[in-house]
């Protein structure tokens, strides 16, 4: 049990950098919980696009009136008529579309002079000809009443033109059955970061270890020691292993504790542990490569990272693949984490548990346990030929 | 050295193909593919078919994409998602869709918008009924300004995060500086606590060296991502400059404040620098740009003191703004908290005494 209690010994050392990735995984995990949107209904619901409206023209009923509209069709988000704080929240998309409505708007436009809404919007997006449609259409439609319904009253003209454009008799929108939601659920965004949490935690861990048994000095001891090599690999084995589940068990704890009661039936749940089980041992084979190749600690950080973002941006856990061109996925399918996805995202579009449904996930997943498998006997051939190498 | 230039690059060669053209792709608008099943009802409805048939006008304000098929032919195209939704006109307006998404929102709009207008048109030509080119004559009323000549390309904040990471990359050279002049951490230490150079002078000398070795590798890193990559980092050359030279001296004064207040091995150091790092580019959006933005709106205070979020953001603030103030903030802090740390672990390495052994 030597080897084994080493392990943990090394491990420790690790143990500030796997606990602050733990950390920056948690955040990112708890916060897209909140930010996912909810699971959508069987209904149509038109898209509120994010509207900052700036009113220059406080006085004026008609721009209240148009505001008013806007927050009915839209979703209008607060913000200061500060033209740093309206570009930072354009650039993160906080907002799409920017409406100034300049002052004496109402003035100019009762008296049928140029009036126009200024707009600051992403030059040439879908959200920006949306927003546009309900702007023309509210003044649109008051210009009529004001030129042939012959009303003079801002107030009355906002009255009149609200009635005309409520909604009682809309057009029936109905949606074709068969499809699924095309938005991840929050527990689907929580097992895609899985992934990336895995990644950095178990390639950190096993890296290090391996690092410190691959020194020269600590092998050539270890091999002229009277411990049997296959005693030594297998307690190594032991000691990946039961770190690997470690994290495991501790993410599917978290999942467990955030989204538990959204993982019904338990089949669904069963599917993504598995699914990020597999997964968490592909990882531990990228853990025994790097600690295999990298020698220094900066290099050790700078390949988990890479190999993480990497993987993590490439295979779809950050972006999703419905999303991603199709030239960049069909390179991304080398990849073992765009299996990890393709199988998370096929088990949230599952609406019935059968053989049939069943068949492309346990695919994913049988792809990754390939994956796993070729890098663990990638790294046992460079072991051994190590060993069988002269000695210096 | 070698490696961490390499892998900057790969990463940055790694976010290129995964969201180079995303946000246009995205975002951009495209004529809204519609099928409208062609029966009856449809064919005696003049008034949404020249609808329907103007705003499927080829040109720069065509909004829709229009075929008329039969019923069955509307079916397999939504399937197949060629179009994004259908149009069915019975005594009602229907339209099937298959999610709820813009494309079948503005959709839904224009066909609201039909039957509204429809309504208003009732109204008013009851007063009066010689009002029907008003009614037609349609007009924009909004006009497009901007607050910045520059396109608010999110994606661009994970290239912006990723410099910034580059930058605190230095700090593993500040750290090894410091490993360098402690006694008990290494024997070069040791040697160098008995030679008779004054402790200011090796110090120096090291930084000045840490920062030309960083410096030049995230110049390297610029030259590929702006030349190579093609990500826009505006056209003041000068200031970008600066900004990297403003995030290199942080990231090294960061690896010498982490070397000497932390206490332990030299490997425990990196690993506590490691962590930070990445958690500080982490807030600066390397992971998930638009949380530099979040942030800063919820707590400010905190991306004041994170070196990274305040290079990503210099870098953001030049390429939107130009050389507004925010942008010397930005640099101005840089400086600062640097200059912080620097005296910070220059006063404790001073009075480091150690006993002979």
């Amino acid at each position: 049990m030597q080897v084994f209690k080493a392990y943990f010994k090394v491990m420790r050392g690790s143990a500030v950098s796997i606990a602050i990735n733990l950390g920056v995984f948690i955040g990112l995990a708890v916060m897209f919980s909140f930010i996912a949107p909810e699971t959508m209904g069987r209904a149509f619901e038109a898209v509120k696009a994010p509207v900052a409206v700036v009113n220059r023209d406080r006085e004026g009923a008609l721009a209240q009136g148009i505001a008013e509209y806007l927050s009915q069709t839209h979703r209008v988000v607060d913000y200061p008529d500060d033209p740093e704080k309206l570009q930072d929240a354009l650039f993160y998309r906080n907002v799409e579309y920017i409406v100034i409505i300049p002052e004496g708007f109402s003035e100019r436009f009762m008296s049928e002079s140029r009036s126009v809404i200024q707009k600051v919007v992403v030059p040439g997006s879908t959200s920006s000809h949306y927003v546009d449609m309900s702007i023309d259409r509210f003044l649109n439609t008051a210009r009529l009443h004001r030129r042939l319904g012959g009303i003079d009253d801002q107030a009355e003209l906002v009255a009149a033109t609200m009635a005309d454009l409520t909604p009682d008799i809309p057009v029936s929108v109905i949606l074709a059955d068969e499809v699924g939601q095309e938005e991840r659920p929050g527990y689907a965004y929580y097992f895609a970061y899985c992934a990336y949490a895995l990644l950095a935690m178990v390639m950190t861990g096993v890296s290090s270890v391996m690092m410190a048994f691959n020194r020269p000095d600590i092998h050539l001891r270890n091999a002229c020691g009277p411990l049997p090599k296959r005693r030594m690999s297998l307690e190594l084995a032991a000691g990946h292993g039961l770190f690997a589940l470690g994290c495991w068990v501790l993410l599917m704890l978290i999942a467990l504790i955030l989204h538990g009661k959204n993982l019904a039936p338990w089949q669904l749940a069963a599917l993504y542990f598995l699914n990020t089980l597999v997964f968490a041992a592909v990882c531990v084979g990228l853990g025994l490569l790097i600690g295999k190749f990298v020698k220094g600690e900066g290099s050790q950080a700078g390949a988990v990272n890479v190999i993480a973002l990497g993987m993590s941006f490439l295979g779809g856990i950050f972006v999703p693949q419905s999303i991603m061109s199709k030239s960049v996925l069909s390179v991304a399918r080398l990849l073992p984490s765009y299996w990890f996805i393709r199988a998370n995202d096929e088990i949230w579009l599952l609406s019935r548990f059968s053989v049939d449904t069943m068949r492309p996930i346990y695919g994913s997943i049988m792809i990754q346990a390939a994956f796993a498998a070729g890098l663990f006997l990638i790294a046992l051939l460079f072991l051994s030929k190590e060993r069988r190498g002269p000695h210096p | 050295m070698f490696w961490t230039l390499l892998f900057s690059l790969v990463l940055a060669t790694f976010f290129y193909f995964a969201f180079g053209n995303l946000t246009d792709r995205l975002e951009s608008f495209n004529p809204i593919g519609v099928a409208v099943v062609d029966n009856r009802a449809y064919r005696n409805d003049a008034r949404l078919r020249q609808v329907l048939a103007s705003l499927s006008q080829p040109g720069k304000g065509q909004l829709l994409e229009l075929a008329e098929v039969s019923e069955e032919q509307a079916k397999s195209l939504l399937d197949t998602g060629d179009v994004a939704g259908v149009v069915k006109v019975n005594e009602k307006i229907e339209l099937v869709v298959r999610q709820s998404g813009i494309e079948e929102s503005i959709l839904k709009a224009i066909l609201d918008e039909y039957v509204f207008m429809s309504r208003t048109v009732m109204r008013v030509l009851a007063n009066n009924p010689a009002a029907v080119r008003e009614i037609t004559d349609r007009k924009s009323y909004t006009e497009q300004i901007s607050f910045s000549n520059a396109n608010p390309d999110t994606m661009l904040g994970f290239f912006y995060a990723l410099m910034a990471m580059a930058c605190m990359y230095s700090s593993f050279w500040g750290l090894r500086n410091t490993i360098d002049v402690q006694a008990d951490l290494s024997a070069r230490g040791a040697r160098r606590s008995v030679a008779p150079t004054h402790k200011l002078t090796v110090v120096l000398a090291d930084a000045l060296a840490a920062l030309s070795v960083s410096f030049a590798e995230v110049l390297i890193l610029l030259v590929y991502m702006a030349f190579v990559l093609r990500i826009d980092f505006g056209n003041q050359v000068g200031y970008i400059v600066l900004t990297c030279l403003a995030g290199c001296v942080a990231g090294v004064s960061f690896g010498s404040l982490v070397g000497t207040f932390v206490r332990g091995s030299g490997s425990v150091k990196t690993a506590v620098l490691i962590g930070l790092n990445m958690t500080m580019s982490f807030l600066a959006g390397l992971m998930w740009a638009p949380i530099k933005d979040l942030v800063s709106r919820k707590v400010p205070p905190l991306s004041y003191v994170n070196p990274a979020a305040l290079i990503s953001d210099a870098f953001y603030s030049l390429y939107i703004f130009g050389s507004h103030p925010r942008f010397f903030i930005n640099i101005g802090l840089l400086f600062m908290l640097s200059a912080l740390m620097c005296t910070a672990s220059f006063m404790k390495l001073r009075r480091t005494r150690y006993a002979s052994v």
